[in-house]
């Protein structure tokens, strides 16, 4: 069913497309960002030629050996292939104009990508995002309560995506339709 | 067929169902708020021309920024040319991986760098994750510092990253002494000013100062350059992003 469903999408080029532009933006961003603050400051600096801004950005994209651990890498990397299969499946559907939100894929497919960004932001020392959303509330020390230090997040956003896909996957094969009652 | 299939598809439900864009909303203003809060603590440097300007900003909003980093002094552990054009200051926990893997890509930038580029190393417990051993080693690194100069600060640093695994697996009380041993330390110095809590307070300065630039995590480096402007760099990126940036920074005069 779920293989059937994947054909029926990615026969037409467009949604390949849309899937790979979705998937290669997911991990870029999700690379870059402890330091995105750093470049949008390269990128607007008047004093260096094009070529040297773009040369930051383009070696950062190294990190994903540097400065994520080989589950935090593969999780991420996961995720990402997973949004952009999930968004470009659900393009197909909303083409359609079929409810296939009713069944909660689409939701369920926003929340994993959440939970996977807290999850990225954990890949290193000290979450990027969870350590800055929970020091608010005095409660960064959950950290340390968690056995892969918010890793845990990442995992999560895979399975959600995974579970986004399926829903979405059955919907494709089993449209919306308006029963007659037997 | 197909048109069959796509004409029954196309039958709209008309429940109405908020739940999706109900879902995108929270999400993307999650996913938004979260990525603000972390680039709005590292708001970058301004130059020394308008520093007093942003002082005043810090004064009256406090804001976390780069302007708040601790001036470096010779009270601070520096490795190559103290008055190199441009310094990178790490903010950095003994017990982290990403620090480990860091400190050789930081090696690697003092050997092809040497003179133009100075090593600023400062200390980042993160508590939450490495407690009581990420405190405890960098007091013990003060402690080589003290008995033995800035070279034995250093080369306590190099052994202590090379030898240990991180992530909480180092046996303090037997490797921290056995360290100091090695690199010809007085070990009943060395222990005595470990059990002192003489170096506690320079720690935790250490830390207040790195969340004050916006570290929020480890390694957090500071690439500083000859006029003052500041580059922040989080986590273990590669030598070619640190040397790009040092590069950007030897082109500010």
């Amino acid at each position: 069913m779920f293989i059937q469903a994947l054909q029926k999408v990615f026969r037409k080029p467009q949604y390949i497309f849309l899937a790979s532009i979705a998937s290669v933006s997911v991990f870029v961003f999700a690379v870059w960002l402890p330091n995105l603050s750093l470049i949008v400051a390269v990128m607007g600096h008047s004093g260096v030629s094009f070529s040297q801004k773009l040369d930051l950005p383009i070696s950062l994209l190294g990190s994903i050996v540097t400065n994520f651990t080989l589950l935090s890498a593969l999780y991420t990397i996961a995720i990402a292939i997973f949004f952009g299969i999930n968004l470009a499946m659900m393009v197909y559907f909303l083409r359609r104009k079929t409810e296939e939100a009713r069944h909660g894929g689409f939701s369920v497919g926003f929340l994993g990508l959440l939970s996977g960004f807290f999850g990225m932001g954990c890949a290193a020392c000290g979450s990027l995002l969870l350590g800055s959303g929970l020091s608010l509330v005095g409660a960064s020390g959950v950290l340390a309560l968690l056995p892969l230090a918010g890793g845990e997040f990442g995992i999560l956003g895979v399975m959600l995506l995974g579970t986004s896909l399926y829903l979405t996957a059955k919907q494709i094969q089993n449209p919306a339709v308006c029963k007659i009652d037997a | 067929m197909e048109n069959n299939n796509e004409q029954r598809e196309s039958v709209t439900p008309t429940k109405n169902n908020l739940s999706v864009p109900i879902a995108i909303v929270i999400a993307g203003a999650l996913i938004a708020g979260a990525v603000y809060l972390s680039a709005s603590k590292t708001a970058l440097s301004p130059t020394a021309g308008n520093n007093q300007a942003a002082g005043r900003e810090l004064q009256q909003g406090n804001t976390v920024s780069l302007d708040q980093m601790a001036p470096i002094t010779n009270k601070d552990h520096i490795r190559s040319n103290p008055d190199a054009p441009v310094k990178i200051v790490e903010y950095s926990d003994f017990e982290c991986p990403f620090c480990k893997r860091f400190h050789s890509t930081m090696q690697q930038v003092i050997e092809e760098y040497d003179g133009k580029v100075a090593w600023v190393y400062r200390h980042f417990p993160l508590d939450q994750l490495h407690p009581v051993k990420a405190r405890a080693e960098a007091v013990a690194a003060e402690c080589a510092g003290e008995l033995g100069g800035n070279d034995a600060f250093w080369k306590y640093s190099d052994r202590f990253f090379e030898l240990t695994p991180s992530n909480n697996q180092t046996d303090i009380d037997t490797v921290l002494p056995q360290i100091a041993r090695e690199i010809g330390l007085d070990v009943s110095k060395f222990n005595s000013c470990l059990a002192s809590g003489k170096y506690d307070k320079h720690v935790q300065d250490d830390l207040d100062n790195a969340t004050a630039t916006g570290g929020n995590g480890t390694p957090w480096s500071i690439v500083v350059a000859a006029n003052g402007k500041k580059y922040p760099l989080s986590g273990a990126q590669p030598y070619a992003s640190v040397k790009q940036l040092i590069e950007l920074a030897l082109l500010e005069k």
